[in-house]
């Protein structure tokens, strides 16, 4: 550390040795010295290598690394969930694109499975009689091996009748 | 171990990792050598943003916004730039954009409230002490615009030169010299009006 006749000795208008910048940063009569003969330097003593402990944040340095620490693990967090959402679009994406392509596949199937007749049948406009049906078509007993019958049992009222409403089979009487 | 015996192992003089390498190794996902540079450049950050703001909290504030957005930008560092020089322009940046917006609120509230000293003040001796002048700075320095303040803190204050500071600012130097001339003449105007004593001795100069 230079010595205050140093510092008078060695000071000079415009000076920027450092030497000369430290000791005047650490010494208020030189400081006052200083000033009068060059005013410029007045505020330049007031560098940042000036007062140690001034130039220490409140609280301390380790509250304050302390503090930066925390708030950048808060952003991190952020940052990973942010990015955590945005991979998800991908799958999203992969998951319509995949539902896409089983919708279309089953129509397709469907498409081929059902038969379609190439040549198409003209249609011919027939006059029905509108008839009223006074007996309705009973099946007593009907047997076969290849049928689903389709049976509604009755209310309660009839006994144990029971009434056959559809008989699929592929079979079955034209005439029934 | 028996008191007073100790067990002497040598160690190898640890080396300590300069800027560049701590950025290199924070950018591998080290979230301790990020601690460890945030503790190297507090002072340096407190300090500026001190000088520039004029508020120890503040500037406490703002120099941690700093430390996060180094954290957030750190991959756009280019390694071929010396660190201090990166970390000066967003210091730069951060404290400059919160001095404007500060200015503007204060310009809205206290556009009548400065405090001028009287002639008969002036009459008194002038002994220059430190929290004087700092005191004075911030009075004085409240006129220059956010650029200006920064500019002429770093210079004077932070002893870098115009070139240095160019660099931080990204414009060319003489914008820097120009910006300093103009500071130091507004400067001037208002230590004349509030420190006629201070003024006198510049005008002696």
């Amino acid at each position: 550390m230079m010595s205050c006749d140093s510092f008078r000795t060695r000071f000079h208008t415009g000076t920027d040795d450092a030497a000369l910048l430290e000791h005047l940063r650490s010494c208020d009569r030189c400081l006052d010295f200083a000033a009068h003969a060059d005013p410029d330097v007045m505020f330049r003593a007031l560098g940042s290598s000036t007062f140690g402990s001034e130039m220490i944040p409140p609280g301390g340095i380790d509250a304050f690394v302390d503090g930066v620490m925390q708030q950048v693990r808060v952003r991190d967090a952020e940052t990973a969930v942010a990015s955590s959402q945005a991979a998800s679009w991908p799958r999203r994406l992969a998951m319509a694109a995949a539902i896409s392509v089983a919708v279309f596949g089953a129509t397709l199937i469907y498409r081929f499975d059902t038969p379609q007749d190439s040549s198409p049948v003209p249609r011919v406009a027939v006059a029905v009689p509108n008839r009223t049906l006074t007996t309705k078509p009973i099946v007593e007993t009907y047997d076969s091996q290849n049928a689903t019958i389709v049976e509604v049992p009755t209310d309660g009222t009839g006994g144990d009748d029971v009434k056959i409403v559809m008989i699929f089979d592929e079979n079955l009487p034209a005439d029934l | 171990m028996a008191p007073g015996l100790r067990l002497m192992i040598p160690t190898t003089p640890t080396v300590e990792p300069d800027d560049r390498q701590l950025v290199e190794t924070i950018r591998r996902g080290d979230t301790d050598a990020f601690e460890t540079l945030v503790r190297r450049k507090t002072s340096k950050v407190y300090a500026l943003c001190y000088r520039i703001i004029g508020n120890a909290e503040d500037a406490k504030d703002i120099s941690q916004l700093v430390f996060i957005k180094l954290w957030e930008n750190l991959e756009k560092y280019d390694a071929h730039y010396a660190f201090d020089t990166w970390l000066y322009r967003m210091v730069t940046n951060v404290a400059i954009d919160f001095m404007r917006n500060k200015q503007s609120r204060d310009n809205a509230v206290n556009s009548n409230l400065r405090l001028v000293k009287t002639a008969a003040d002036a009459e008194q001796s002038v002994i220059v002490q430190r929290k004087e002048v700092e005191h004075v700075f911030d009075e004085v320095s409240a006129v220059l615009s956010p650029k200006q303040k920064t500019i002429f803190v770093m210079n004077q204050m932070e002893d870098l030169p115009s070139s240095e500071i160019a660099k931080v600012l990204g414009c060319r130097e003489s914008t820097v010299r120009n910006h300093l001339f103009n500071a130091r003449k507004l400067m001037q105007v208002q230590l004349t009006k509030r420190y006629p004593e201070y003024a006198q001795l510049w005008r002696e100069k």
